[in-house]
């Protein structure tokens, strides 16, 4: 009988035992960070139907965020402007422009160009754009340096956990609300931290860290 | 094995107790056991037999296999932003729209603000604006909206049952028009329900002016118009009156159920519950007093409520008028003190009372109410004669005539369901096959569909353009929020059309009305009239009226003496549906599985019979091992007719006599009106709409389960409605919390309540009072909550399992013996414990207390143990045992993966849509546009249970916080946020606001001395409190009762709540106090059994 089992067999348990406890902790090493916004969602970057550039007109020429998304500061969506505003400049400049057809095309048959969409929370959170510009928290806290971006990508992980680290500590995020969209604003932490303070103070700033903030 | 439970088994004393159902009372084991298991009936069982869990365990793993090999879910799915081409002119996607516009009723209309969330109406509130309306509702105007997405509606245009374009349809109406001018309307009938639309009336008139020869006939199953016909003969000039309850300071009502069945009931239920407000013990209250033989959300919020037949009421109507109008002499005597001490009463408060008469009653009745108003001097106080424009109609008699006799060609049938209403006896069916052509435009293809040549989808009021009057006279616009969804076409449209008028968009004939009437710039006040939502200074002025002697002598002597009903002979009350009207909102889900307020029954009508008559006949309900609620089948037959139905006991209906409710049993209409109930309408004659005399009642043998929620969620006879007498609660303001249980040994918590540190964080701590002396019990309430927080509907067969969502429901207690019971009503809801009994045992934290003092609930937590349910001291919360909004109702217990929906496998659809579910493609796109956007729409095994509307709580700080801006200007302002229950309470009962505020309206009903909490002694620290309902008895009558019924059982087991030395001491003295009030009422019980 004892030729059937040969001897390395007494060990097979434990190295069963080890090796699950190794596959385990790889799969759960693997999803705790690849099954994350972080990694996931971090740097999606579509093809758009239109080769629009932030960094063009933001950056180089001066609009205004609310120029195009008028309604950030009243709803809880910001706004993809409707092709009639872009019409409003490109009817003058490039108006001939191939690149810029399928707008001209939108705006005279009322047809939608079909943005895609980067930023999305999941629909079970409410999330609200007015309540925070007009409460100093500036586009790039969650869009990112969208100002410098050729294309748009996907700069933050847009995560419960990234939501909570500014809700925790808004003063290191707080801007006046007429420099909400001024990107290019360069703050010096240290000056950040006091200034944040002081309008988490006088603004009686309570950013809920409630379930009840985010989901209903 | 069956258990048999009738009133004749128990021998114990029937002493005045607490008690929610006959069953209850009779203290049954089966009842015993149904209290005790949480979810009764089966409710906990995750299937139905034949489908064991096993089984189902087997599918399902079979289905993950599939769905793991299919690899699902490994790409993103890419979503695509559509913006507008040319963006339209103050659209701002996510904010919505409000739009004022109204319902429009049979005689009056319901002044509205609808929301619109992107352009689809979603929520249904009342016009604060309106100079007569409070911004209250009726349950009816809150469920409308359901209608506007009912997948069963007419959608399209058809001529003998073949779908044809429109423009088909309207060149035909052209063709019969020119015909029509050519021979002034001869052969032309119109039969049309009422309306107070101006421009219909225009357009009336000019058909008859244009065609002397048609005919217009009005028809409608429920005829409000009877009080108006009955003032207008009565007072020899056009005159409707327009009753003021918030000026009466004594009610009568001769079955008249104004907070109920009547119509106008906002404004009614607005003005009652004004004179129910109470601040300090030493305001006074109004009295009611209600003579009636059914059980109504009116005779439950009665101070004194006189049981009699049916048919004896215009008798009493007549003794009434013998004792207050001089000139009457009445043909017999009577000695009915309870009459002549309400008479007296009456006269006391000359001027300063009321005496209203239910549209059940016939002519004479409401003019003998009128005659005794004018007497009193009320005229013109507290009820106000409106001139009235009434254009020449016939009736539904004539129209049948004449069609018998050949003589109509085009028959035009606006909107009601003739096929269906018309008492059996007129042969509408064999009349209407005579028409030359029906042309008929409807709201669905019922039964008068198929008597159709052309049949013309009517346009939901949301989608349509008209005008109507309210009951004050004060023009509303009905104005469109959304284009129609199927080309539906409204009444004006059509009589344009017929018209031959040039003009038939029915914007312009609106418009074309209005400036007939506008004074000054039209567009300034068409924009204001469409803004507002009324036109200012529209309503009509009253007049001057004074009886005719004649015509009262006339109307006293025309009484019908009473049928004397008995056992074998009974008086049958057909009536107006709590829940479905005359029928028309058959197929609404949410009206359908709305409870009854008296009987609560959902998806049925029942024979309602008196407990002493169902003893009499036998009649008793069978329980069987599963809890499942058995009552026997009838056969009710009378006038040559019979129907067929469950019998249901109810107390406080008066002795031989059966009341069933209309607008059920359709032979032809939507998946959910499918097979609900039983057809009253056979029952009817043209004579006697409402009542039918010597009825019969037999048992058929067969028992049948109904759909009630009325004994779930017993609550054990404890103090949980709280109320006393005016007198009492002068003498001891504070005598709610002399009813205070005792306390348990230790209330110290183990650990300290997270919410004592948490809250100070917060700016508002929200909390809610509802006041118990305002609240009528009419539900409005229940579906605005339904409404705005997507609550599904799941079908009878669920609430049979006790599987009902409502968030907010009335519990409805009895008191005192079943024959001649009190009633109290008690809006139950999640009381938002500050220490909540759910949040402990919560393996997940999914329910949670936020800084507010919110009880919240994480839906994306939950794991359904349903262990909060379990510890939920209110049973307040509710578990989606299936994904009731995306399974058709009746096929819930159908394996998805196994099963083909519009011929695609469920799996296919599933891959490709994950929340579509099984609903076939065109109901689920009708259905999903009611949701509220703010509101997650729940899946299967998460529980849910209010909110507070937190949506709303939001919505209110965010816009709050916009203002701000970059200052500390945070705080909410009083009144800003109002849960959807609170809008739509026409009551105003409902307080809701700040309590960390001490300023708050909400703060300040918190501190009346009636406030205190439900099941105190369990020390939840509920943020909802009630305030403690007062009667106010008249001590003169015989039914008076020193304590109100529901005091009494309380008295017996805990001591009397208003003797002076009782309050002050927590617990110990119980014992000493209870034998002190068994000595101070030993006749409470016997006094009322004697009664009657």
């Amino acid at each position: 009988m004892s030729d059937i089992f040969p001897k390395w067999t007494n060990r097979l348990p434990l190295q069963v035992l080890i090796g699950a406890v190794l596959i385990g902790t790889a799969v759960t090493a693997g999803v705790w960070y690849y099954f994350t916004p972080k990694y996931l969602r971090v740097g999606y970057q579509p093809v758009q139907p239109v080769p629009f550039s932030h960094a063009v007109h933001v950056d180089q020429l001066g609009v205004d965020c609310r120029y195009c998304h008028d309604d950030v500061e009243k709803s809880w969506y910001s706004n993809v402007p409707s092709a009639s505003t872009c019409m409003n400049c490109h009817n003058q400049v490039l108006s001939e422009d191939p690149r810029l057809a399928i707008v001209r095309e939108s705006f005279e048959t009322g047809e939608s160009i079909p943005w895609v969409q980067i930023h999305k929370t999941p629909d079970y959170v409410y999330f609200n754009h007015s309540v925070h510009v007009n409460r100093g928290v500036s586009c790039i806290e969650c869009h990112g340096p969208i100002h410098k971006m050729e294309e748009v990508y996907h700069a933050k992980p847009l995560s419960m956990a990234f939501c909570l680290e500014c809700h925790r500590n808004p003063e290191k995020r707080l801007r006046h609300p007429k420099d909400v969209t001024n990107l290019a604003m360069e703050i010096d932490p240290e000056q950040q931290l006091k200034m944040g303070q002081q309008f988490v103070h006088d603004w009686k700033v309570n950013a809920s860290q409630n379930c009840s903030a985010c989901h209903r | 094995m069956k258990n048999r439970i009738s009133n004749s088994d128990s021998n114990a004393p029937l002493g005045p107790r607490y008690w929610r159902g006959l069953d209850e009372l009779a203290e049954t084991r089966e009842f015993r056991e149904w209290v005790a298991n949480e979810f009764p009936g089966g409710a906990s069982e995750l299937t139905a037999d034949p489908v064991t869990r096993r089984h189902f365990m087997k599918i399902m793993s079979a289905s993950f296999l599939f769905a793991g090999l299919g690899l699902t879910g490994c790409r993103r799915p890419e979503h695509k932003i559509l913006p507008f081409g040319d963006m339209p002119e103050f659209y701002v996607h996510g904010v919505p729209k409000y739009y004022a516009t109204s319902l429009p009723t049979r005689t009056g209309a319901i002044p509205l603000v609808v929301e619109a969330n992107d352009g689809r109406p979603t929520k249904v509130e009342g016009n604060a604006l309106h100079p007569s309306s409070n911004g209250g509702t009726d349950h009816f105007a809150q469920a409308s909206i359901l209608n506007l997405y009912d997948p069963d509606r007419a959608m399209a245009f058809k001529n003998q049952g073949d779908e044809v374009a429109n423009e088909a349809a309207f060149r035909h109406l052209a063709s019969v028009a020119e015909k029509l001018a050519a021979n002034q309307g001869e052969g032309l009938r119109i039969l049309a329900e009422g309306s107070t639309s101006p421009s219909r009336l225009r357009l009336q008139r000019q058909l008859q002016q244009n065609y002397p020869n048609a005919k217009w006939h009005q028809f409608d199953p429920i005829d409000f118009d009877v009080d108006r016909r009955a003032a207008s003969a009565l007072f020899g000039k056009a005159v409707r009156p327009y009753y003021k309850f918030d000026q009466a300071q004594v009610v009568l009502s001769l079955d008249s159920d104004f907070l109920g069945m009547e119509e106008d009931l906002p404004r009614h239920t607005a003005g009652f519950a004004r004179l129910r407000k109470m601040e300090k013990p030493s305001d006074g209250l109004n009295r009611l007093y209600v003579v009636e033989a059914l059980m109504t959300v009116t005779g439950a919020n009665a101070d004194h409520r006189l049981r009699v037949a049916p048919s004896s009421i215009p008798q009493i109507a007549s003794q009434f008028a013998g004792l207050l109008l001089e000139e009457i002499t009445v043909r017999e005597e009577f000695t009915n003190e309870w009459i002549s001490e309400c008479a007296r009463d009456l006269q006391a408060h000359a001027g300063k009372c009321l005496v209203v008469a239910g549209h059940r009653q016939p002519a004479e009745v409401h003019q003998l109410a009128h005659a005794i108003n004018a007497v009193l001097g009320n005229a013109g106080q507290t009820v106000e004669y409106l001139p009235v424009e009434v254009p020449e109609v016939s009736g539904l008699a004539e129209l049948i005539q004449d069609l018998n006799r050949g003589v109509v060609e085009t028959l035009v049938i606006l909107d009601g369901n003739p096929a269906y209403t018309v008492p059996p006896h007129l042969g509408w069916a064999e009349a209407a096959g005579q028409a030359g052509e029906i042309i008929r435009v409807g709201y669905y293809e019922d039964e008068t569909y198929e008597q159709s040549t052309w049949h013309f989808p009517a346009a939901h009021y949301l989608e349509s353009w008209g005008d109507a009057r309210t009951s004050d006279g004060t023009w509303v616009p009905v104005q469109p929020l959304i284009a129609p969804l199927f080309n539906g076409v409204t009444e004006l449209e059509v009589l344009a059309r017929l018209l031959g008028s040039s003009t038939t968009d029915p914007y312009d004939i609106v418009r074309e009305t209005l400036k007939a009437k506008a004074e000054g710039l039209f567009e300034a006040v068409w924009g204001k009239f469409l803004h507002d939502g009324y036109l200012a200074e529209s309503a009509q002025q009253p007049v001057e009226v004074k009886p005719g002697l004649e015509a009262t002598k006339k109307a006293a002597a025309n009484i019908a003496s009473p049928a004397n009903p008995s056992a074998g002979r009974l008086d049958v009350v057909v009536h107006r549906s709590y829940s479905l009207d005359d029928g028309r909102y058959n197929n609404n889900g949410w009206l359908q599985e709305l409870a009854d307020p008296i009987t609560k029954i959902t998806w049925e009508n029942v024979i309602q019979i008196s407990p002493a008559t169902a003893k009499e006949a036998g009649v008793h309900y069978v329980d069987d091992e599963d809890m499942h609620l058995m009552v026997p089948w009838a056969k009710l037959e009378a006038n040559g007719r019979s129907i067929e139905g469950p019998v249901w006991i109810q107390p406080g209906l008066a002795d031989n006599t059966v009341a069933v409710a209309l607008g059920y049993g359709r032979t032809r209409t939507g998946r959910v009106g499918k097979g609900s109930g039983h057809n009253a309408y056979p029952l009817r004659t043209t004579a006697s709409s409402h009542l039918a005399t010597g009825a019969k009642l037999t048992h058929t043998g067969r028992d049948y389960e109904l759909a009630c929620v009325q004994a779930h969620w017993a609550m054990e006879g404890r103090p949980v409605i709280r109320e006393a007498n005016l007198q009492q609660f002068r003498e001891k303001p504070d005598f709610v919390k002399g009813m205070d249980l005792p306390h348990p040994p230790s209330t110290q918590p183990l650990y300290p309540n997270p919410l004592d540190w948490r809250q100070e964080k917060a700016v508002h701590q929200w909390g809610m009072v509802i006041d118990l002396n305002s609240c009528t019990g009419c539900n409005a309430c229940v579906i605005a909550c339904q409404s705005e927080n997507n609550v599904p509907i799941v079908g009878k067969d669920q609430v049979r399992r006790s599987r009902e969502m409502h968030w907010l429901r009335i519990d409805r207690y009895f008191a005192g013996d079943a024959e001649d019971p009190q009633v109290v009503n008690q809006p139950m809801l999640c009381q938002h414990c500050e220490a909540a009994p759910c949040e402990n045992v919560c393996p997940v934290n999914a329910t949670v207390h936020d800084a507010q003092g919110l009880n919240l609930m994480v839906y994306n937590r939950c794991v359904g143990t349903r262990y909060c349910s379990n510890n939920c001291p209110y049973k307040v919360r509710r578990f989606n045992f299936f994904d009731y909004n995306r399974r058709p109702l009746d096929e819930l217990y159908k394996t998805p993966i196994l099963s083909q929906t519009d011929g695609e496998w469920e799996l296919k659809r599933w891959i490709k849509n994950p929340s579509k579910g099984s609903l076939p493609e065109g109901e689920w796109q009708l259905s999903k546009m009611v949701s509220n956007p703010d509101v997650s729409v729940r899946m299967r095994g998460v529980m849910e249970k209010c909110t507070f509307c937190i949506q709303r709580i939001e919505q209110a700080k965010i816009a709050q916080k916009v203002k701000a801006g970059a200052s500390g200007e945070v705080e909410i302002p009083d009144g800003k946020v109002k849960t959807a229950c609170q809008q739509a309470c026409p009551a105003e009962a409902i307080h809701f606001g700040n309590v960390a505020d001490p300023d708050s309206n909400v703060s300040k009903q918190k501190e009346q001395a009636r406030n205190y909490t439900v099941l105190e002694f369990l020390a939840t620290k509920p943020r909802l409190t009630y305030l403690a309902r007062v009667r106010n008895p008249n001590p003169a009558m015989p039914d008076y009762r020193e304590t109100p019924l529901t005091v009494q059982e309380y008295t017996q087991a805990h001591g009397n709540p208003f003797e002076t030395h009782h309050g002050s001491h927590d617990g110990n003295g119980h014992g000493s106090s209870a034998s002190g009030s068994h000595d101070g009422h030993p006749t409470e019980s016997s006094n009322g059994k004697g009664a009657h």
